[in-house]
């Protein structure tokens, strides 16, 4: 009697024991094999955002053969925690990128409920012990299309279509009008928004509607090539957006913005495995990546940074600067793509004195923005023609 | 003389209760085999794919309690459709009358300084009437102008999708939120409480049960019922018994539009606490409600086990998307299949094989 009853209790043991190891969350280790999953919003195929991250994903696995990933595509906002519950717990991932600002609040309670995992969260501005926040950002890109553009427009009209207007949309239209005006100061920047992030039909309306008006050059974002298409169609020159879209243009694409997240992926996911960052050190960590770091370029696809079809046109174009004297914008572009690549940044497209649209002085003479200026600007610089909505 | 046969497929006179639902199963069953062959063909096995989402979807807390999240919107958009669909008004519309249902919601939540104690029961109040408003305008230029259901109700979705990007985009852009598109959290009042852990809002989910019964009584055991039936069945048959189709169809929109906004409110008081971009908000429970109706045979008491059916599928589709690593798209496909089973087996159900071994 009293030998199965011990029996009893060390059965009861063992299961309480095994259970409590199998439900107690493993810390990662450094150096061992290390498995990430990704929580994306839109679907991989997008051309876009989702299309780049996922690239970025594939580059990571392939470089680090201590790497295993997992993605989920076209996870709806508001569903990320479930999908990151379901990361951890059944895919025993180490690391979770989720990938959209609406992500936010989701990924900080998962945080929260998973204290031993990493997280990391693109876009947003909450961080905890075991969550950072990462962004690439393009605005430099843009301003530097837009230098090109000022010098292509015949009819002193560019265009650009919207998706939203949210900062991150307007920061890019702030920044391209800037670049068109250094060589154009005539020139004037015409919007349209189409409030959706992927939507060909609405772009090719918006487009159309942009050559109806007398547009000769265009830039957007939205996540298809549609705009290069249309534009193309009638033989006008754009600028590609997110991923290489010279093959839906050869003659016509004249530069554009690519992403490389997996600089931004290769450096955190490097450091974790190094043990530098861990679930308890990331309260202050936030990548707010640009061309210095690598973590975006221009071209019209990968290593043309501009389409040779145009470099006669722009080398026709020159400009008086204050520092760099007469010189074509060809040039201009090569000179500010090295000196804002450069570590010191002796350049910046939103350098004081930038006055908006309503004349108000924005950014003072001899200063710059912040990171979180940028992030919230809402204001358009002269020369932007269009409906602006949320301006101040 | 005629050859004698077999057997002949003649027509029954009155379709009997285990024969329905005899027939749905195989409906289901067949789609079941139809998404089968897809997995296959993407070269996972059909048979490891069902199994992983019964587990996931019904062998672990998680999963359940996702399931029974997924069909609480289904419940109510899928009893206002039952009703609809007898008085054969084709609501498209659900999807936006859920919207609708949602912006009140926000509306009352963030702006009418109600206190704490009233602000849910309005919110719940402002839903239904916002939902009921939106089916209204449909049903009047159907009733009035014999203007098609299936294009107005399906239009107004798309108003519908359109005001909401438009309020969180512009006036109702919450300044928490660093320019981006929603409203501001809602305050903790105008939140509904959950089942501990889970995401079960369990007074939208009680509601959702209440009408559901409501409903049944409604139509089997009162005369509003009654005339709803004779409506969709013989519309000649109401005209002369002075039954008028014009109160009729607003009733029934009334209700089927306000139980859609019912479930509206539910989503962004109980899920997403704010206002959002409206495929967040619904993910196209109004239209899978209209599968959820048709399945339950247009019995508002049925909508309950088949609201939950949908559940199963929805939170199944989340577990086979991370295990398998299958595209977004599969839970379309699962409800393209059933619903496209189930029209068809509706030809099905109303013949029968009789066989005959009589030798002449």
């Amino acid at each position: 009697m009293k030998t199965r009853f011990v029996l009893i209790a060390i059965v009861l043991l063992a299961l309480v024991f095994g259970l409590s190891t199998l439900t107690v969350a493993k810390e990662y280790i450094p150096g061992s094999s290390l498995k990430v999953g990704f929580i994306y919003v839109g679907p991989i195929g997008d051309l876009g955002w989702t299309y780049a991250h996922d690239e970025a994903r594939r580059i990571c696995e392939d470089v680090f053969p201590w790497l295993e990933t997992v993605y989920v595509e076209s996870v709806p906002e508001g569903e990320e925690g479930l999908f990151i519950d379901k990361l951890i717990l059944e895919e025993d991932c180490d690391v979770v990128f989720t990938t959209s600002f609406g992500f936010m609040d989701g990924t900080l309670d998962a945080a929260q409920r998973h204290p031993d995992k990493i997280f990391a969260h693109c876009s947003g501005f909450k961080r905890n012990a075991n969550m950072m926040t990462y962004m690439a950002d393009f605005y430099q890109i843009y301003y530097l299309n837009g230098l090109m553009a000022g010098a292509l427009t015949k009819s002193h009209k560019v265009a650009y279509v919207g998706a939203f207007p949210i900062p991150e949309v307007k920061r890019h239209m702030d920044a391209f009008a800037i670049g068109v005006q250094e060589v154009d100061p005539e020139a004037e920047l015409h919007v349209r928004w189409i409030y959706e992030w992927f939507s060909p039909t609405a772009a090719k309306e918006a487009t159309e509607a942009l050559i109806a008006d007398g547009c000769d050059v265009f830039a957007f974002t939205e996540d298809s090539p549609t705009v290069v298409q249309v534009a193309a169609e009638s033989g006008l020159p754009s600028f590609g957006h997110y991923s290489p879209m010279y093959n839906f243009g050869p003659e016509h694409v004249v530069s554009g913005q690519i992403a490389h997240w997996e600089a931004i992926y290769l450096d955190f996911l490097a450091k974790v495995y190094a043990g530098v960052y861990t679930a308890r050190n990331l309260a202050e960590v936030n990548y707010w990546w640009l061309l210095k770091e690598g973590a975006v370029e221009i071209g019209a696809k990968p290593g043309m940074l501009i389409n040779p079809v145009h470099e006669d046109e722009l080398r026709a174009v020159t400009v008086n600067d204050p520092i760099l004297g007469t010189i074509n914008v060809w040039d201009l572009v090569m000179k500010r793509l090295e000196q804002m690549s450069d570590a010191s940044m002796v350049v910046d497209p939103f350098q004081g004195p930038v006055y908006d649209r309503k004349l108000n002085l924005r950014v003072p003479q001899g200063l710059r923005m912040s990171e979180f200026e940028l992030t919230t600007m809402e204001w358009a610089v002269e020369g932007i023609v269009g409906p602006w909505p949320g301006e101040p | 003389m005629k050859k004698p046969s077999l057997f002949r497929v003649e027509r029954r006179p009155v379709v009997p209760g285990h024969v329905v639902v005899l027939v749905s199963i195989l409906a289901i069953f067949a789609a079941l085999v139809a998404a089968g062959i897809f997995f296959e063909a993407y070269g996972i096995s059909a048979i490891r794919a069902y199994q992983l989402i019964a587990k996931g979807a019904l062998g672990s807390k998680l999963g359940l309690a996702e399931t029974v999240r997924r069909a609480i919107p289904l419940l109510l958009c899928g009893v206002g459709l039952t009703i609809a669909f007898r008085a054969l008004f084709w609501n498209i519309g659900a999807e936006g009358q859920l919207l609708l249902g949602a912006v009140a919601a926000a509306g009352v939540a963030l702006f009418s300084g109600l206190p704490d104690v009233l602000l849910l029961p309005a919110m719940f109040i402002a839903g239904f009437l916002a939902g009921a408003l939106w089916g209204l305008i449909p049903a009047v230029l159907k009733a009035r102008l014999g203007i098609n259901d299936v294009i107005t109700t399906l239009m107004m979705n798309y108003i519908a999708i359109y005001l909401v990007e438009w309020l969180i985009h512009g006036p109702w852009r919450g300044p928490s939120m660093r320019g981006f598109a929603y409203t501001d959290k809602f305050p903790s009042a105008a939140i509904l409480p959950t089942i501990s852990w889970t995401r079960i809002h369990w007074p939208t989910l009680l509601l959702g049960l209440v009408v559901a019964v409501l409903a049944y009584v409604l139509i089997a055991r009162t005369r509003a019922g009654f005339e709803i039936r004779v409506v969709g069945e013989n519309p000649e048959a109401a005209r002369f018994a002075g039954i008028s189709a014009f109160k009729t169809t607003l009733l029934v929109m009334i209700i089927s539009g306000g139980l859609a906004g019912l479930a509206g409110v539910g989503e962004v008081a109980g899920i997403h606490r704010m206002l959002l971009g409206p495929t967040r908000i619904s993910m196209g429970y109004g239209y899978t409600a209209i599968i959820v109706a048709w399945l339950a045979r247009r019995n508002p008491l049925a909508v309950i086990v088949t609201s939950l059916l949908f559940g199963i599928i929805m939170s199944g589709g989340d577990v086979i998307r991370v295990s398998l690593g299958l595209p977004f798209q599969v839970i379309n496909l699962f409800n393209g299949l059933i619903l496209f089973f189930l029209i068809g087996s509706e030809l099905l159900m109303h013949y029968r094989i009789s066989f005959s071994f009589r030798r002449q």
